[in-house]
């Protein structure tokens, strides 16, 4: 038997030297060096998780509505899956491609059993998955970051149950699946044991959400300062470089792949990874988001619609730690999330940037990390602060009063309204004209092999299960104007198709695609489903001699 | 088949081979990197400070060839030890009446010298002090070189750590500190640095340790037990270390930057050449030997294999990582294979930047001042080292092969004694 010597626990000569770290004291109960053996954290978290994936799932394909986005990346995911490449249209550098080969990952074994299920509707329960190993790594994070049990859970039941969570997280977007590998990365950088590999892990973790949605690239310094925070001194700059080089690493695999593929620079005939940036840099601004009348301002609307609760809460909980920053144990834990809050939402407040609706997507769990400490911080200044030994009885018995008097009244602003929310999110039909528009193209249409049909993305993989070409028959409407892979087999523009399907996004858009403004124009519509801003037409074109094509 | 077949096969090939190699590379970079896994291993990797009970007794033993220059000074650095009760036992040889004179002179200064006369026609190291092993008086052997600057506290913490560990053998660190000498030395004092304070302890914990050439401790009964080292053997430092682990004796490996054994890199190149082929001529001995194959578990047979041939991997890798990359390069093989042969140099570049983290640290550890020069020669130097780790290799084998297994001492210069009167006594190499 060989061993190393056991560790020193007696400081050394040189007093200045730590003999065995220790950890910094949070004057509270220590969180559990193991999580998964600690009884009480694993009921309670397993408990929110069933309630949290119950109202996450629960109507999970029929609202909200079909996304175009969704199904931009499904398709595409399953273009990965039938060894199309990257995307069935040529992959353009728009996203990393990394996000949409996960979801092929995901969705590789349902595909398998039953290649129809490859559809938005079907497919967003895989999401599921994500959602509930996102709000796992919110409690464990929560942990990690000295909360009290108690405010772990709400932050998990923050970041799971908010009616804007349940909505955004119900879709496949690529930044559900960057958050949670970001939250990966957050739990891996306050690793209790503060090992160099989970540190190592972190970066990759880190690089891998990057690659996911490069959004993220705004949340990787809130990542740095957690692991500077939870790592010891003597280790650190191994524990960082590492974290730092494995990141840096893995995310320039990006550009390598453009390289070796030939596709890093502009040039003729080719897409590049450089216009790919140029395009997402450039894209024309929604305006300031306090500017009532602007884009953004319409986006953040829309936010709030669904959940006012965890944003303004949110905010102001992250106000509130930075405030005291000095006197509060709770604000420096967590010092990494309130750090995200506050960079993602000065980006939001770019006066002239794009703000996408799933933008917040990545600041939820910031948003509700942050949330549940600051009330975790309320808690505490109101039954612990200046509290000695022999206080009186009647002024303890105050402090309760006090702090249940709060409790029933954020409970009572928050509960109805949520409920509201996350009703409907488990009743409403939002998809039934979708639906009925796939099954009539299915149904009704004699030789779907050779009908070309412009449709929006998320109906795009319906059609293809019905046996419309993938492509060149059933086309992104876009792509009728954008790509010219696509527009050169169509010669005479619009009277080279047969269907359109104006689905709301069609009809939005087509303001700025003459080809499937055109194609509108000249169509009429052989069914209807739905009703008024929301209803989606079968337009059929009819030639100039007043036929069908 | 034809073009396409072909083609398939060097991707195959390709991939395959670089897989391999990322794979190598990940685990000594990860064993590399052993001591600074959590805070608490990198605090279990020192000394416990000792209670200042001395129970046990010390022989010293101090082979000398040609060190007339630097044997004085090591002597009386050893005999300022704080520990009460030790032996010096300096062992020189017939043919070698300048260092014996040296030697003596000591012993007559102080009762606690001894010399020993080595008499074998062919002389090395492990013969030299296979003759002073009956001499022995201590409970403990311990072993130093010539030119060694040994702590004065160092025996009282080895003391300390074989009564409370109750250890067969007890490693302490040895440091190369000339880091500004060259940019070879720069490199060289690195490894040491990675070797002694971090990867010899996963050894000690795994259970399988190549023991250093110096400031090693066995208990005398384990070592005559074990009939000393192998006369034969050109890393007999390693040999022994795999003997004695392998039959379960406890190896206790004990890391201070101030209670390191500081010595000097090779004076020149071509030293450093032939000091590496003599420890790679012996690891393959080692290897040979096959006395690791009695080690209990798969795990720790797969890593004295591994260890033992590492400077061969080494060598390989050296040249695999270019040609790899010129291959996805240049050849027409599919994105993802050219993916794959970058693998090896992901962890390359990754190890790179542990060093030179690790150089910081090594600036810190010891107080020197490291310049940004000095990182900067670490990183452009890394392929020409791995160029002279790898021509040491393929002579190491070419010797074994050849059956010559002499060995070619490495000469000192006294560049770590601060003492400006040491002479700079560039002596040629022995072969003995």
């Amino acid at each position: 038997m060989t061993s190393t010597l056991p560790a020193v626990t007696t400081p050394k000569v040189p007093a200045q030297r730590q003999a065995v770290p220790t950890p910094r004291s949070t004057g509270r109960t220590e969180p559990p060096r193991r999580l998964r053996s600690s009884r009480p954290d694993l009921i309670l978290c397993g408990v929110l998780l069933v309630a949290i994936l119950v109202v996450q799932g629960w109507n999970i394909a029929d609202y909200p509505t079909l996304s175009d986005d969704e199904g931009t990346y499904l398709a595409q995911a399953w273009a990965v899956q039938e060894g199309r490449g990257l995307a069935h249209y040529t992959y353009w550098y728009d996203h990393p491609p990394l996000g949409w080969i996960q979801l092929a990952l995901l969705t590789w074994i349902p595909a398998a059993f039953s290649p129809d299920s490859m559809t938005v509707g079907t497919m967003r329960a895989a999401m599921l998955v994500i959602s509930a190993i996102s709000s796992v790594l919110v409690y464990v994070i929560g942990r990690r970051l000295s909360l009290p049990r108690w405010a772990a859970g709400l932050g998990m039941v923050l970041f799971g149950l908010s009616p804007l969570s349940v909505v955004l997280q119900r879709e496949i977007f690529l930044d559900n699946l960057a958050v949670m590998w970001t939250l990966l990365a957050f739990a891996l950088a306050a690793s209790p044991s503060r090992h160099l590999w989970h540190h190592f892990g972190a970066g990759i973790a880190a690089a891998t959400a990057v690659l996911t949605k490069e959004t993220m690239l705004f949340v990787l310094p809130a990542v740095l300062i957690t692991m500077w925070r939870h790592s010891h001194r003597d280790t650190r700059k191994f524990a960082l470089t590492g974290a730092i080089t494995a990141c840096a690493l893995i995310g320039l695999s990006y550009p390598l792949f453009a390289l070796l593929k030939g596709e890093l620079m502009p040039g003729s005939g080719h897409v590049s990874l450089w216009d790919g940036i140029k395009y997402q840099m450039t894209r024309p601004g929604s305006g300031f988001i306090l500017d009532a009348g602007s884009g953004s301002h319409g986006v953040l609307q829309s936010w709030l619609y669904y959940d006012r609760v965890l944003i303004v809460g949110g905010l102001a909980g992250g106000l509130l730690l930075l405030v005291t920053w000095r006197w509060s144990v709770t604000a420096r834990a967590l010092a990494g999330p309130s750090f995200a809050v506050v960079i993602l939402a000065l980006v939001a407040m770019r006066p002239s940037g794009y703000l996408p609706a799933m933008y917040v997507i990545q600041a939820l769990p910031f948003l509700a990390l942050v949330l549940a400490g600051g009330t975790a911080s309320v808690a505490h200044a109101v039954l612990r602060r200046w509290r000695s030994e022999a206080e009186h009885r009647y002024l303890t018995g105050g402090r309760y009063a006090l702090a249940a008097v709060l409790a029933i009244a954020a409970g009572a602003y928050v509960v109805p309204r949520w409920y509201e929310g996350d009703r409907t999110a488990v009743t409403a039909d939002a998809n039934a004209p979708y639906q009925a528009a796939s099954k009539w193209l299915a149904s009704e249409v004699e030789d779907p092999e050779d009908t070309r049909v412009l449709v929006d993305d998320a109906l795009w993989l319906d059609l293809v299960h019905a046996g419309y070409k993938p492509g060149l028959g059933v086309i992104w409407f876009y792509k009728a104007d954008l790509d010219p892979a696509v527009t050169k087999t169509m010669p005479h523009g619009w009277k080279d198709l047969d269907y359109v399907v104006a689905s709301p996004t069609v009809r939005r858009d087509a303001v700025d695609l003459p080809n499937v403004k055109a194609a509108i124009e000249h169509s009429k519509p052989v069914a209807v489903f739905g009703s008024g801003e929301d209803r989606v037409e079968i337009r059929q074109i009819q030639t100039a001699a007043g036929g069908v094509r | 088949m034809g073009i396409w077949g072909d083609l398939l096969l060097t991707s195959v090939f390709i991939a395959v081979v670089s897989l391999a190699l990322f794979w190598m590379a990940a685990f000594t970079l990860w064993w590399q990197m052993h001591a600074w896994r959590t805070p608490e291993v990198l605090a279990s990797t020192r000394f416990s400070r000792p209670d200042g009970g001395e129970h046990l007794s010390f022989s010293l033993l101090l082979p000398a060839r040609h060190e007339q220059a630097v044997l004085d000074h090591t002597i009386q650095r050893l005999l300022e030890s704080t520990h009460t009760d030790f032996e010096i036992i300096v062992i020189v040889g017939h043919d070698d009446p300048e260092t014996t004179e040296v030697a003596e002179k000591a012993a007559a200064r102080d009762p606690r010298v001894r010399v020993v006369v080595d008499t074998h026609e062919k002389k090395n190291k492990p013969k030299a002090m296979n003759t002073a092993l009956p001499h022995c008086r201590g409970d403990v052997v311990g072993v130093f070189d010539a030119e060694d600057q040994v702590h004065p506290e160092l025996l009282a913490h080895v003391d300390h750590a074989f009564r409370t560990t109750g250890a067969d053998v007890v490693q302490g660190g040895v440091q190369l500190i000339n880091f500004h000498s060259s940019w070879y030395s720069l490199r060289n004092c690195l490894e040491y640095f990675f070797w002694f304070r971090s990867r010899l302890h996963l050894h000690a914990q795994k259970g399988f340790i190549p023991l250093g050439g110096n400031t090693v401790f066995v208990r005398t009964d384990v070592l005559r037990e074990a009939d000393g080292w192998d006369p034969d053997c050109l890393a007999e430092d390693c040999d022994l270390g795999v003997r004695l682990s392998s039959v379960g004796k406890k190896v206790v490996v004990a890391y201070d930057s101030d209670m390191v054994t500081k010595e000097e890199t090779p004076g020149s190149l071509v030293s450093l050449l032939k000091q590496r082929t003599r420890w790679n001529q012996g690891f393959l001995q080692v290897y040979r030997k096959k006395d690791w194959k009695q080690l209990p578990t798969f795990g720790q047979r797969l890593l004295a294999r591994y260890t033992l041939m590492t400077p061969f991997m080494q060598a390989f890798t050296g040249l695999i990582i270019p040609l790899n990359i010129a291959i996805a390069v240049f050849l027409d093989v599919s994105v993802s294979v050219a993916f794959i042969t970058f693998l090896p140099a992901v962890t390359a570049l990754v190890t790179f930047v542990f060093e030179v983290v690790g150089l910081h640290d090594f600036g810190k550890q010891y107080g020197l001042r490291v310049r940004f020069v000095h990182y900067l020669k670490l990183v452009v130097g890394g392929p020409f080292y791995q160029v002279l780790l790898a021509g040491a290799a393929v002579r190491a084998v070419w010797r074994e092969q050849r059956g010559q297994n002499d060995w070619e001492l490495t000469s000192h210069v006294g560049a770590h004694l601060s003492d400006a009167t040491a002479t700079r006594d560039l002596r040629e190499d022995v072969p003995a």
